[in-house]
Parts: structure tokens; C-alpha cells; sequence
């Protein structure tokens, strides 16, 4: 089996676009959830969601422009971040060999829902004529595989909430066997849409709002929280056989040593204990790991009731008393749940927490719940901790549960 | 303002085309409207000339290919219009219920 080296990242994420600012942000504690105004908002009962500054209009030529939902934005401009990082000269490489792994729950969601206002509210057929190819769950993957010309598999992955940790768990699969030598991996959600905030309330999983303080709304493993944030964004990394990345010299931001997928085949909302706990299993045996050895945990912590303290019973089941010393964050409270990318960014922060030896904090963490009773890193990040392996961890609707652990490049290389 | 103009308006407008680069014979496709992006621009073109286009897909390689269906359509839907009013009163459109 080949080792898989992440030599590229890049992301378009609530908490900035780029990992310097990204990465800032995050070990600040800044929130990026907001109340959103806009005009249907009075007919949301808490209108929050953690929004990206973008403009397409800064990316891409208006004709072009006009085929893109903003998920395929999102997506597209993520990559070239991620390629452009890896130094990847695409098309002199066999083309071939390397292939795009792409997570998305909802797709091109809000050129449905500008469809249906269309369609239903406006009562004229004259919807875009794209409204297809827009919509269709693949454009995101399509459209960076055409930019670059890679002919190899362009697959998108759709298992809600943990999408883009099976695109990168998957993609990390071919490289490994041998089957590819490059994957563009990751995710991208786009759901700020009237119908998208609607359908997420209507199931009682959104956060209340926070009377003093909007921005401290979602609070992951706290007494007091009262559910998830939605995000939007797409964050990306480029994997690579570990033997081509060291012979082009390539900067590695990491190696991912284990993927671990398990279903809870139980119920399409409910999590499960020993489904969540079997998924980190899966990875840990994977990459070889003894539980004692992960240094830190990216939590799923969404902030709802039902995940937190499953999460917790789950990571306790694995880890045992481990569990009380292992440092867990749920970045989630800050750049809210961005669905399908959130796999992908969460991965993306793990790297950068082990590069840069930061511990990031769980905003919005007052009071645990009582059967919260781990470390989470409240409210304030811890530097200087030696971290050389982490854990990601993705669950979702549907009860897909993923699971991803790296562990840093310079421990196993001996380099700085 | 001629067909070529409020077509070239259009441009402008949706397409954020520079219009010193809209000339009659230049392919639409270099400007970025391929044959899919031609489906999107008819609609524009039915806005603005207050035409009724085929649902058949039609081929319009360049600016003045289209100048000239535009005119076309316009010269025959025009006459059938003036011909239906001479003739006979317009049907009332379908009941829709409440």
C-alpha cells in the first residue's frame, strides 16, 4: 500500500478565504454566524447562518458565470486554491491518474429553489435554461475536472453531512492502492437559500438565537445549546502518492493515514453510539493507530442535542479513559455547519491545527452538559501543544459515519 | 435603435461583454455564448423584441445570424398579428382557478 501525502488545501470558508485567515480566525475564536436580512428572513424564526464574502463576479467571466449555482463557485475556485498551492502541474501529468472526489449534501440547491419561486410562486415557465445542469449534484466536480482537464474518475459523493470526509476518505483509497497518483478531494455546500433555511428549520435542528449575542448562537456540548448553524463554503486539499510528492519536492501539510466508514443503519436522523464509535475504530485500525496515540480530536459537534452527547458517549467508548485527557474542538460554534464541505474544512483545520501545534477553541462553551464531560478546549485556544496525529470526525443524516486521521509530515519525514 | 443594437445592448448588459468586441460577423461563441448559452439568450431575445421564438432549438453562429432571425420573426409575427386583429377578436386567455 502507498502512503497518501496532502500537498495542496484550499478553501472558501465563512471563516475566510484562505487557510492564513482561515486558520486565524479559527485559533481566534472569531464567529463568523450572523442574523441574515434579507427580505423572507421575518418568515424564518431564528434567521442565522455563517456566510462567505464572495463575489463570482471576481472569478469568472459573466457568460460562464451565468452556468454556475454558487456551490460550483464555491468548489471551483477552492480547487484552484488547492492547485495552486500544491505547486500541480495537471496537464503534464498523466491526466489519467488523477481524479476529483467531490462532497455536496444539497447540489446546486439554490438554483432549485430560484426555479420553484419561478415555476410556482411567479407562475411562468420561463425558468433558466440551466436549471438542470445547475442543479445537478456532479457540476461542482464536472466543472473543476473540465477546467483542468483531468480525465481520470470525477465522482461526487452524497451522504449529507458527511460528504466530503467520504470524497477524501475514498479519493485516499485509490492513491493508496495505486490505482491514481493525484485526487483534487473535498466538498462544497451552498443552502442559504429561502427553501434551504426553511427545510433545515422545519426538522428542529437550527440554533435559537442568542438575545445577546447572535454570533454565539451555536454551542457545541454546552447545557445550553439548541442546535446546529448553517454555513456555506468548500474547502478542497490535493492527496498524492507519498513517493511523487517527495520527488517533486512538494511542501506536505500532512499524511493521511486512516479512513474509517461505518453506517448506523438505524434511523435517518437519529445517531447512534455504536455506529459513531465503530467509524473511529475503523480508522484507528486502518492507519495502525493505538487509540492513546491521537493527540486531538476535530469533533463532529454540531451544537444539536442528539449528536453531542452521542459524540461523547461514542469517543468514551472508544478511547476509554483516554478520552478524558484527549483534546476535542468543535469548530462547528464558528463557522457553521457547511452540510457537505464540512467533512473537508474541519479536515482541512485538523491539518493546520497539527502544523501549527494550536489547540482551536469550542466557542460559546460556558457550561458543559453534564453527559458533556470531556475537554473540549473551551473558549480559548492552547498553543504550543505537541500534536503529530489527529482525528476528523463526520456523521450525518442518513447515518453515514466517517471518519479521517493524518498525522504530521514532519514526524514521519524528520524534517521541520 | 436597430436589431444589432438593442441585441448588442443585451450583450452589455447580462453578459458584461465589452462592446467595443460585438461586431455583426464575430461567432457569438468567443464572446462565451456556445449552443447552450444561445438557449438562455433567446429568452433575453423574447423580452426584448416581444417576439414568440419556437421551442425548437435554432442554430445563430454569429451577432448578424441572429439580426437577421430577429428581423425575420418580427417581419411574420408582426404581419400575422396585424392579420388576427383585422380579422377576428384575440381568444381569451385559459381560466386559471383561483
Amino acid at each position: 500500500m502507498r502512503r497518501v501525502a496532502v500537498t495542496g488545501i484550499g478553501v472558501i470558508s465563512p471563516l475566510g478565504s484562505s487557510t492564513v485567515e482561515l486558520f486565524a480566525n479559527a485559533t481566534a475564536g472569531h464567529s463568523a454566524v450572523r442574523r441574515i436580512d434579507e427580505t423572507w428572513c421575518k418568515r424564518l424564526v431564528s434567521p442565522l447562518a455563517a456566510c462567505v464574502h464572495f463575489s463570482g463576479e471576481e472569478h469568472f467571466a459573466a457568460p460562464k458565470l451565468r452556468m454556475l449555482d454558487r456551490v460550483s463557485q464555491f468548489a471551483i475556485v477552492a480547487a484552484r486554491q488547492a492547485i495552486g498551492d500544491a505547486r500541480l502541474d495537471i496537464p503534464n501529468a498523466d491526466r489519467q491518474r488523477v481524479g476529483i472526489f467531490l462532497g455536496t449534501g444539497m447540489g446546486g440547491s439554490q438554483t432549485t429553489d430560484d426555479a420553484y419561486q419561478t415555476l410556482y410562486a411567479k407562475q411562468s415557465n420561463r425558468i433558466k435554461p440551466f436549471t438542470v445542469l445547475m442543479g445537478m449534484a456532479n457540476a461542482p466536480a464536472a466543472w473543476i475536472g473540465i477546467e483542468y482537464g483531468v480525465t481520470g474518475p470525477n465522482l461526487t459523493y452524497s451522504t449529507a453531512c458527511s460528504s466530503s470526509a467520504v470524497s477524501i476518505g475514498e479519493a485516499w483509497m485509490r492513491i493508496r492502492a495505486g490505482d491514481l497518483d493525484v485526487a483534487i478531494a473535498g466538498g462544497a455546500e451552498a443552502p442559504l437559500s429561502f427553501g434551504g433555511l426553511k427545510a433545515w428549520e422545519v426538522l428542529h435542528t437550527l440554533a435559537t438565537e442568542d438575545p445577546s449575542d447572535a454570533s454565539t448562537s451555536c454551542k457545541p456540548f454546552s447545557k445550553n445549546r439548541s442546535g446546529m448553524v448553517l454555513g456555506e463554503g468548500a474547502a478542497i486539499v490535493v492527496l498524492e502518492d507519498w513517493e511523487r510528492a517527495i520527488q517533486r519536492g512538494a511542501i506536505i501539510h500532512g499524511e493521511l493515514i486512516g479512513y474509517g466508514i461505518v453506517t448506523d443503519a438505524s434511523h435517518i436522523t437519529r445517531p447512534t453510539v455504536a455506529g459513531q464509535a465503530a467509524a473511529m475504530r475503523a480508522a484507528l485500525q486502518v492507519a495502525a493507530c493505538a487509540p492513546a496515540s491521537i493527540d486531538y480530536i476535530n469533533a463532529h459537534g454540531t451544537g444539536t442535542q442528539a449528536n453531542d452527547s452521542v459524540e461523547t458517549a461514542a469517543i468514551k467508548q472508544v478511547f476509554g479513559e483516554d478520552a478524558f485527557r484527549i483534546p476535542i474542538s468543535a469548530t462547528k460554534a464558528i463557522h457553521g455547519h457547511l452540510l457537505g464541505a464540512s467533512g473537508a474544512l474541519e479536515f482541512v483545520l485538523s491539518l493546520l491545527a497539527m502544523q501549527h501545534d494550536v489547540l482551536l477553541p469550542t466557542m460559546h462553551l460556558d457550561i458543559a452538559a453534564a453527559d458533556c464531560d470531556l475537554d473540549y478546549v473551551p473558549n480559548c485556544a492552547r498553543h504550543n501543544v505537541n500534536i503529530n496525529t489527529v482525528m476528523s470526525n463526520s456523521f450525518a443524516f442518513g447515518g453515514t459515519n466517517a471518519v479521517l486521521v493524518a498525522r504530521s509530515a514532519a514526524q514521519r519525514t524528520g524534517t521541520a | 435603435m436597430t436589431t444589432f443594437e438593442r441585441l448588442s445592448k443585451i450583450l452589455v448588459k447580462n453578459y458584461k461583454i465589452d462592446p467595443e468586441r460585438i461586431t455583426l460577423d464575430g461567432p457569438l461563441e468567443e464572446l462565451g455564448i456556445d449552443s447552450l448559452g444561445m438557449a438562455e439568450l433567446l429568452f433575453f431575445i423574447e423580452d426584448e423584441f416581444k417576439v414568440h421564438l419556437p421551442f425548437d432549438p435554432v442554430a445563430l453562429p454569429t451577432l448578424g445570424d441572429a439580426v437577421s432571425y430577429i428581423d425575420g420573426l418580427l417581419t411574420a409575427q408582426h404581419a400575422t398579428r396585424t392579420q388576427i386583429s383585422a380579422d377576428v377578436t384575440a381568444p381569451a386567455p385559459p381560466h386559471r382557478p383561483a
